[in-house]
């Protein structure tokens, strides 16, 4: 019966939508062409309905980033055929753990439009394309986004009654690829000519993307023509926030993964399976550096401070957006643009009004406000509105406009030139030149009322039972008559110290009531959300050790003005510390059951991967090492990923016993697989003279000690040891103590020595015995198990634990 | 010996080994022609290396002090080259890429010359010596005055074909390379208008076409802001007339060279050449005849073409 209304409400909501649709002079709005997509949001607000669509579908101009950028700028590529070609839509979910869009359909099947691969140059059919594709190789394309329903207008703001958002063209929706979260935009730029002569036929990017000899001796092996800017696809290629953060719904996950409904499918869940990182590096050799530095991460995670290269290997979980109205707040110094009706004689760096605007105008101020701790370690801490902006940095957005310049460039190693290293993205200019960052911004509000629609995924409901109090019978049956208020009574002594947002005595605090305004919403966030240092929790260090929010660094303008005043953590061993790192922030316990395995880089519990018929796209390596850190011969076999109820739960309770049985626990460090070679310069040879420099990593290196090394400090140092030592002195002056700086200035001249050694070609090798000062001095993350930590717990008796384990699944 | 090998691409090479050893030599002198932001922007502090200077982003160096086109008038190659290498970058972050060129464009390089930020000797020669002389011993003397001419002397510049998305670079004497080129005496020629002196005596003069190239808009390496329009020799070996030996030295195979350029005045380009992504040296691309007839057009405020992205920076309707 259960089964039959819901089935009823989605058959009638659908009928609604294209009755609305129908009636709807915006016909091409997004919303129309899925009336799945707005059935599944029909119990939302006009301005939550507004900030789901943007979540979904906004580029936000990305596009151009990914085709350009990426490749051309930061090095590194993205096959974007091997993921989303129709014929690999099978595939999708398991290979790469994308989520498949059911409005999308193979060319040729039954009921799609598209009848042969031909027509969609081999990627999936979907709504709107119809349109889309005829403007592949042309200009004139109206993006779907044009016709986007605004909510309504907020009149109560500094900048007036006037409706002045910025077009909502510039969200730039495309259609979509037939993966959620990746959008696809017709390529004005192709030549069907020119791709026809690479490709041999319309229906495929085999030449495009294939390297461009099979012969494994030959260089060309490793090279595709992907790096060749002068061959532009038919469709570039962009990313929604909801690539990362669009997944099934724990509550009612899908039959088939590979073929969801829209009712399967939530936004702010995270994905759990997510293969981003691998995406992001599909398109490259092993062998490169950049793959190593983008792609070494499980399934789930991103290292999403990769891309303005920070040096720190630093993965973190998508995790749930959930609760947000009851996540804490805390009072900080908050430097950052405020809406306000007009400038006087301000400078356009600290107030600036959008030309052809009445009112529309901003001002640069310092408050102490109430701000949220966002991100792992809290670093956006400016505002939630405004940490939900900076997500489009993350995936692109404005790359070329406003933050690109400020990211690193590998090569340039003088640290008096342009591109070294970072330097603050500004907020000002990126708004003042970047009309998608205007377009996002303008409706931050909607994205904000979305991000606080979201509620905890309970257990008890995900098993369809009538009350928790069902499930605690359940759970009581399972683990041992009272083992729910036993684990409630042992979460209130140690755990709910971090993991409460409620006020001591936590033996009186009921961990799941709610607001009794509303229900739904948990009075508990289960977490503190106060700042933990790392030294203290013990597990692995490379997200706590987060840079891009120190002053100079990228993200400086989002982090609140006393972030870097944190207390430095002596403990810490990297000389890299201070100015903010070294802190963790609580993950909330909201729901976890339903996202195992654990910590911020999901390496407490199993390891969990896909399963693709093809086995070209077997992304899984063992992570497995022992105290030697060598590969373990028969490492434990990866948990194929499975989003149905009972297998969260299962892994939920797998990764539960690890975390509370730290001697269980296998090492994992992920390893190279490749032998790397960085060629800092080109390798030149003229007559019977060569020359180079170059640094190696080899076969079976801790991707952590590579991804975190800081060679460019490595490179300035060995100069200045010779030709500047006062320099040298000056760096390091009130960072080390004179002691260490000797060993330092030892290791510095056994560098120099093989350098002199080597003559004019000259190949450091970070893996060498004599070279293992370097991490020491210049890696920004010396603690590389990645699955240490947190032993919390494991003190308590077996009992103890398995009825910690129950109460958990509760939350 | 150099006669193995060797072609003007080793000479920008080398010169990108040397930005490896920077030291303290003394700044080049001032005399700029045309505005420019602060040479450091002293207001950023690295916590983790005080030692790092930050250039002025380019973004507010645009905004602050925009080049208009009586200042891009000013600009030629011969003070274009006299200019510290932040003067040059500032000079190209303002401009944009322009029409894809047509035609012959004389070229000439420059290397990176240094400020008070960060001094680099504008001595070719002393730096090369001092690096690998320094390091080897290998490498010093004569050798590097062959490669100093190589890089300076022999490269003439390029033929675009825009049509084709294509280009060539002008060598003037093969002699160098003879015993490394495959077919010498099938290489494609050309016939330009000789310089100096010596043109009242003999007005053209034959060169070699080498090296060549592909044209499309892309990414600049130091200027995200807007496209410029890219040289690149990465998969030149599908361009017809191509030969393995010596053009590969430039491609995927060698030295991966990459070259951006962007307009700054009617027939006046300035070039950035990279090899491996690594910044080796600058040069510019100088079509008089073109310059001459675009100039009055020009200062009149005419619309450019634009055939790449020219970002979303607005810049003043005057300086466009």
């Amino acid at each position: 019966m259960r089964a039959f209304i819901q089935k009823a409400t989605v058959i009638l909501s659908v009928l609604i939508v294209c009755l609305i649709g129908i009636l709807d002079e915006n016909s091409n709005a997004q919303s129309s062409q899925s009336p799945g997509f707005e059935a599944a949001g029909s119990h939302l607000t006009p301005s939550e309905r507004a900030g789901r669509e943007i979540w979904f579908f906004a580029t936000a101009f990305n596009d151009r980033f990914f085709t350009y950028s990426y490749p051309q700028r930061l090095g590194a590529t993205i096959d974007w055929y091997r993921i989303l070609a129709a014929k690999n839509r099978p595939d999708l979910f398991q290979a790469w753990g994308a989520i498949p869009n059911p409005d999308c359909c193979v060319p040729g099947a039954d009921g799609c439009p598209a009848k042969s691969m031909d027509e969609t140059f081999g990627f999936p059919w979907c709504p709107g394309d119809a349109e889309l594709l005829k403007y592949v190789g042309k200009t004139g394309y109206r993006d779907p986004a044009c016709d986007f329903g605004d909510a309504p207008f907020d009149e109560n703001t500094p900048h007036g009654k006037i409706d002045q958002r910025q077009s909502a063209c510039d969200l730039r929706f495309g259609t979509s690829t037939g993966a959620l979260g990746l959008r696809k935009f017709p390529n004005p730029r192709f030549d069907l000519e020119q791709w026809l002569k690479v490709n041999g036929s319309r229906d495929n990017w085999d030449g495009y993307a294939n390297p461009l000899s099979d012969d494994p001796g030959n260089g060309d092996s490793r090279v595709t023509r992907l790096f060749d800017g002068s061959v532009e696809p038919p469709f570039r290629i962009g990313m929604a926030c909801g690539a990362c953060h669009i997944s099934y719904d724990p509550l009612n996950p899908p039959a088939d993964p590979a073929k969801p409904e829209w009712q399967n499918i939530k936004g702010l869940v995270g994905n759990q399976y997510s293969r981003v990182s691998q995406m992001l590096g599909s398109g490259m050799s092993p062998n490169l550096l950049e793959w190593q530095l983008i792609a070494r991460s499980r399934p789930g995670v991103v290292d999403t401070s990769a891309l303005p290269m920070d040096t720190v290997h630093n993965p973190g979980t998508m995790n749930a957006i959930y609760n947000f109205a009851r996540r804490p707040k805390f009072s900080h110094r908050v430097l950052k643009w405020r809406k306000v009706d007009s400038c006087s004689q301000e400078s356009p760096e600290s107030c600036w009004c959008e030309p052809e605007k009445q009112n529309k105008c901003w001002k640069l101020s310092e408050k102490v406000e109430e701000v949220q701790h966002i991100l792992k370690g809290g670093e956006d801490s400016i505002g939630a509105l405004e940490a939900i902006q900076r997500v489009y940095f993350n995936i692109g957005s404005c790359g070329e406009q406003c933050w690109l310049n400020h990211v690193p460039d590998l090569r340039a190693i003088d640290p008096n030139q342009r591109n070294y290293g970072q330097t603050p993205f500004r907020i000002g200019q990126c708004r003042r030149d970047c009309s998608s960052f205007r377009a996002i911004e303008d409706r931050l509000a909607n994205l904000g009322a979305y991000f606080f629609s979201e509620r905890p995924t309970d257990l008890w409901k995900a098993r369809g039972l009538s009350s928790r109090e069902e499930l605690e019978k359940q759970l009581d049956e399972e683990f041992g008559e009272g083992s729910v208020k036993l684990g409630s009574e042992l979460f209130a002594r140690p755990c709910a110290e971090c993991h409460s947002s409620q006020d001591e005595p936590y033996e009186a605090v009921d961990f799941h009531a709610v607001d009794p305004k509303d229900p739904t919403l948990r009075i508990d966030f289960l977490s503190n959300e106060e700042p933990v240092p790392v030294t203290a929790v013990g597990t692995f260090a490379g997200r706590a050790m987060h840079s891009n929010h120190m002053p100079s660094k990228i993200w400086d303008e989002y982090a609140a003005r006393d972030l870097a005043e944190r207390k430095p953590l002596e403990k810490l061993k990297e000389i890299t510390k201070g100015s903010g790192r070294g802190y963790y922030r609580p993950p909330s316990l909201l729901s976890l059951w339903a996202y195992a395995p654990f910590m911020h880089n999901n390496a407490i519990g199993p390891e969990i991967c896909g399963r693709p018929g093809s086995g070209d796209d077997e992304l899984y390596s063992s992570p497995y090492v022992d105290e030697n850190d060598k590969p373990l011969a028969n490492p434990p076999a990866c948990v194929p990923f499975d989003p149905g109820v009972e297998g969260r739960y299962k892994l939920f309770k797998d990764s539960m016993r690890l975390l509370l049985n730290p001697k269980e626990r296998l090492r994992k460090v992920n390893l190279t697989d490749h032998e790397i070679i960085f060629d800092v310069t080109p390798d030149i040879k003229i007559g019977d003279t060569e020359a180079s420099f170059s640094v190696k990593v080899p076969k079976g290196y801790p991707v952590v000690l590579l991804n975190s090394l800081r060679f460019k400090d490595l490179v300035q140092d060995v100069v200045l040891s010779s030709r500047n030592p006062e320099k040298l002195v000056a760096k390091y002056k009130g960072r080390i103590s004179d002691e260490r700086f000797e060993t330092l200035k030892a290791g510095l001249e056994q560098v120099r020595e093989v350098l002199l050694k080597e003559a004019v070609k000259f190949e450091l090798n970070i893996g060498a015995a004599d070279t293992s000062f370097v991490q020491e001095y210049y890696s920004n993350v010396l603690n590389y198990v990645e699955n240490g930590g947190h032993d919390f717990g494991s003190d308590l008796s077996d009992r103890e634990k398995n009825a910690l384990i129950a109460f958990l699944a509760t939350l | 010996m150099f006669d193995k090998s060797g072609f003007p691409f080793l000479a920008l090479v080398l010169s990108g080994l040397l930005l490896l050893a920077s030291c303290d030599d003394g700044p080049v002198k001032d005399g700029p022609v045309v505005p420019f932001a602060a040479i450091e922007d002293t207001t950023l502090k690295d916590p983790d290396n005080p030692t790092v200077k930050f250039r002025v982003d380019m973004a507010k160096v645009e905004h602050d002090f925009p080049l208009s086109r009586p200042d891009r008038m000013k600009l030629n190659p011969e003070n274009l080259a006299a200019m510290t290498q932040e003067q040059v970058d500032q000079v190209y972050g303002r401009l944009t890429a322009g029409p894809v060129p047509d035609g012959v464009y004389r070229g000439s390089l420059f290397f990176a010359r240094g400020d008070s930020v960060r001094p680099l000797s504008d001595d070719f020669r002393v730096r090369l010596e001092e690096v690998f002389g320094g390091i080897g011993g290998r490498l010093k003397g004569k050798k590097i005055e062959l490669l100093e001419k190589v890089g300076r002397g022999l490269w003439k510049g390029k033929v675009f074909y825009r049509d084709k998305r294509i280009l060539r670079n002008m060598i003037e004497d093969l002699k160098p390379f003879e015993r490394i080129i495959d077919d010498p005496d099938g290489i494609m020629t050309i016939k330009i208008p000789r310089s100096g002196w010596l043109g009242y005596i003999l007005p053209s003069n034959r060169v070699s076409l080498l090296f060549p190239a592909k044209l499309f808009c892309g990414q600049s390496l130091m200027d995200s802001r807007r496209e410029s329009i890219i040289i690149d020799y990465l998969f030149s070996d599908e361009i017809e007339g191509y030969r393995k030996s010596p053009d590969s030295l430039a491609g995927r195979g060698g030295l991966k060279v990459r070259d951006e350029i962007r307009m700054v005045r009617p027939g006046l380009y300035l070039g950035r050449a990279y090899a491996n992504k690594l910044f080796l040296l600058n040069f510019v691309l100088h079509n008089q005849e073109l310059a001459e007839q675009g100039a009055e057009a020009f200062l009149a405020q005419d619309p450019i073409a634009e055939d790449c992205w020219s970002g979303e920076q607005q810049r003043s309707a005057t300086l466009q």
